[in-house]
């Protein structure tokens, strides 16, 4: 099945032989159709449901922020269709409440220790990566169960040896290499994440190579510090020009100058790298025989970021709704599923009673953290 | 009998299955497709709440889902069923609890920035043991001496001793004073400043005491100085700063990419409200803290103005900001230290020396002999023909 890592589409290997040998030998493979996904929400709509849950929120001092996550997770969710059907968020208030109260308290723990102690904060930090691995696990368990689509459960296998190896231990390699391997590292993440997704009996898979997330990074490596190196070299040259034949130091402009065109840089190639990403990754996964197909552009991508920010900034954060509508909207524009068949065949996954025993237990720590 | 169109799932596989539903008789749902037929008691169903216009779910007790638009009837059939969202469900569709809610959220916002996060932060900083703000104290004076270039002073050691005085005159009987204490540094990249890390140390630079022209112009600092350390505002200050990072986090956190520049300008705005606040508090401690000393309040105005007339020295294009650009609206606090200074010269005619416009020559007739005597002779005049006491600070300044 994995006979291929390139892009090139289409590539999906033909579904398994259907076991009916006397069927006609004649009969086709069905053709590869593109699936697009949809998204129907709307950023007046949105608002309504914001403004109105966060309200809630402040005035229940907190409480029911997970009732708002809940409506909101249902909005994307319920608005985002494959196949004209919608996928179901399905997660209760309860154990978000929960995760949230752990979350805020790690955090505002964490940004505290900061201000007081660099060593305090360290270990803080690792004690949270140390947990890290463990918590990630669950909350893409927790995520991965809530979510569904036509009436079935996605599903995340735990590994956490795999996590730790992965979350963890690779940080080792990663620190020794000054930070050369992290394209590397970056890449085995994701394909743990992908690669333990289930939805019914179809196993996911990541078709692409950790290697193969060097190009995107080295080239947002190189614009980055050729950028910088370049604004350097013009920020000297402004600076001898200006304060050229006089003691005085440099006007105070020309240092923002620098400063502001060195953040744009940034953003820019965050932007790019960001759809880089999220193509390759997208474009490497496959579902059963079924395959993503991803076409963000990083100008588009950009576009949005900035502008979005830009709203945020002016409306005070009351348009932070139409910023996350506007990003769901082209996210989903971008996305298709290639498929030979009408996923009407997928069943749930066998061995149900074990795993309603591992749901009871899994309840205990039924948390989903926001980190 | 209406009947809706829905899709409906076994909950074992993805197939879709069109169903008809209606309600039977009232307590019982009944589902019609090909190759389906159920009668399901309502009461073992469950609804998705009503959500804008997503689909609306009715599980089945066996794990079996519904799909189907929303319609007013699917209420109608559960009407006990989430009653806490369907109560938010009809705000969200209601103009006027939209209109509530922004009322709401903007009033809470600011009522959050403005006396929310000073008020947690001021329980929490009154809460902390002292060690903790210590300990802050000498994680940001060895951060400082690393990574500022602060370095050590080079101050002869009588002039440090002598400063050292006043420093212990002016805070003698303050209450809870007794720890605090001044370092020198010399702190090129800084400039003339003076710094109240959290934890009682005071840092003066070596750089403003040799600006200054009189030693009551670093008293006046100095007691500033004192009155945010009284106040243990770079503690509090730090807990502010936390609050607001932390509160603007949770809000921008994943909706642009550009979160980082999402939460740093509204910190960076509150940070310059809350300090100016500190300042104004600072500058009230300072000029009654000089005033009980027997030093004119007039002195801050003084050195205010030493200052000042540096900073514009180094002109716009100044890259050590300093002093001043921490230390917003230097006129307005100019003025605040005059006026303070002249409630003094009244409170206390005897201290007439202690004016920053005294003239030992005109007012008391010490004059210091003509060899020493190396001032404009247009200053002379003035002083001689003027009162004396209406000599401009700022002329005297010019001199220098």
């Amino acid at each position: 099945m994995t006979e291929s890592d390139d892009f090139s589409l289409p590539l999906a290997a033909p579904p398994p032989p259907p076991p009916v040998p006397h069927w006609p030998a004649r009969v086709q493979p069905m053709p590869l159709v593109e699936h697009e996904f949809e998204f129907s929400g709307r950023g007046d709509e949105y608002f309504r449901i914001w403004i109105v849950n966060l309200a809630l929120t402040i005035l229940s001092l907190g409480i029911f922020s997970a009732w708002a996550k809940v409506r909101t997770e249902r909005y994307f969710y319920g608005n985002t269709k494959l196949v004209g059907v919608p996928f179901e968020y399905l997660a209760k208030p309860l154990p978000i409440l929960l995760g949230r109260i752990i979350a805020v308290v790690l955090f505002s723990a964490y940004v505290l220790a900061g201000q007081f102690s660099i060593g305090l904060q360290l270990g803080l930090a690792l004690l949270v990566a140390v947990l890290a691995p463990w918590l990630l696990v669950r909350g893409l368990m927790f995520r991965a169960r809530y979510s569904s689509w036509r009436g079935l459960s996605f599903r995340f296998v735990p590994d956490y040896g795999e996590s730790y190896i992965r979350f963890f231990v690779l940080f080792l390699p990663l620190l020794a290499s000054f930070g050369l391997l992290y394209p590397w590292v970056k890449g085995k993440q994701k394909e743990f994440i992908v690669d333990h997704h289930r939805y019914g009996t179809q196993v996911f898979r990541f078709l692409a190579r950790p290697g193969q997330f060097y190009p995107p990074y080295l080239i947002a490596w190189s614009v980055i510090f050729a950028w910088m190196f370049g604004g350097a070299m013009l920020f000297g040259f402004g600076v001898a020009l200006l304060s050229a034949g006089s003691t005085s130091p440099p006007p105070q402009w020309i240092i923002w100058a620098f400063v502001v065109a060195i953040y744009a840089g940034y953003f820019v190639v965050l932007a790019f790298l960001a759809a880089a990403i999220a193509n390759l990754v997208y474009n490497s996964t496959e579902v059963g025989g079924r395959r993503f197909q991803s076409r963000l552009k990083g100008g588009r991508l950009l576009w949005i970021y900035a502008s979005n920010t830009v709203l945020i900034l002016v409306s005070a954060g009351l348009l932070i709704p139409w910023a996350m509508v506007r990003l769901a909207q082209y996210r989903a524009s971008c996305l298709s599923l290639l498929a030979r068949d009408d996923f009407n065949g997928i069943e749930v996954r066998q061995g149900q009673g074990i795993d309603a025993i591992a749901a009871e237990v899994d309840g205990l720590f039924d948390i989903d953290i926001g980190l | 009998m209406t009947s809706l169109a829905a899709r409906y799932f076994d909950g074992q596989s993805s197939r879709v299955h069109d169903v008809a539903v209606e309600l039977l008789d009232n307590r019982t749902l009944r589902l019609r497709g090909a190759g389906i037929e159920r009668d399901e008691p309502l009461e073992h169903l469950r609804v998705s709440p009503r959500l804008a216009r997503i689909a609306r779910t009715i599980e089945l007790a066996d794990g079996a889902r519904l799909l189907l638009d929303d319609h007013p009837l699917i209420d109608q059939w559960f009407p006990l069923h989430n009653p806490l969202q369907r109560w938010v469900d009809r705000l969200e569709r209601h103009a006027h609890a939209v209109a509530a809610s922004i009322v709401v959220c903007v009033l809470s916002g600011a009522v959050l920035f403005y006396w929310g996060v000073p008020w947690m932060s001021d329980r929490i900083a009154a809460q902390l043991p002292e060690q903790v703000e210590t300990r802050l104290g000498e994680e940001v004076l060895a951060q400082l001496d690393r990574f500022a270039g602060l370095a050590p002073s080079s101050l002869d050691m009588e002039r440090q001793s002598g400063l050292l005085e006043r420093f212990a005159a002016l805070k003698a009987d303050m209450p809870g004073a007794e720890n605090h204490r001044l370092l020198f540094r010399n702190a090129a990249g800084i400039g003339p400043n003076a710094l109240a890390l959290p934890g009682g140390t005071v840092i003066i630079t070596d750089q403003l005491v040799s600006l200054v022209n009189d030693d009551r112009e670093i008293d006046a600092v100095l007691a500033h100085e004192l009155g945010h350390q009284q106040q243990h505002h770079a503690l509090r200050q730090t807990l502010r700063s936390s609050f607001v990072i932390v509160i603007a986090a949770m809000f921008a956190g994943d909706v642009s990419s550009a979160s980082a520049v999402v939460v740093a300008v509204p910190t960076f705005l509150l940070q310059g409200h809350y300090s100016r606040e500190f300042e104004s508090e600072a500058d009230a401690f300072a000029l009654r803290t000089l005033a009980e000393r027997g030093i004119s309040p007039a002195w801050f105005a003084q050195a205010m103005r030493t200052l000042e007339a540096f900073v514009s020295d180094q002109g716009e294009s100044d890259d050590s900001p300093g002093y001043l650009s921490s230390h917003p609206q230097t006129r307005e606090r100019i003025d605040e230290a005059e006026f303070a200074g002249e409630k003094f010269a009244i409170e206390h005619p005897e201290l007439y020396r202690e004016r920053p416009d005294y003239d030992a020559c005109a007012e008391d007739g010490i004059c210091e002999d003509a060899e020493s005597e190396e001032m404009d002779s247009d200053e002379v005049y003035e002083c001689v023909d003027d009162d004396c006491e209406r000599v401009e600070p700022d002329a005297s300044l010019e001199l220098q």
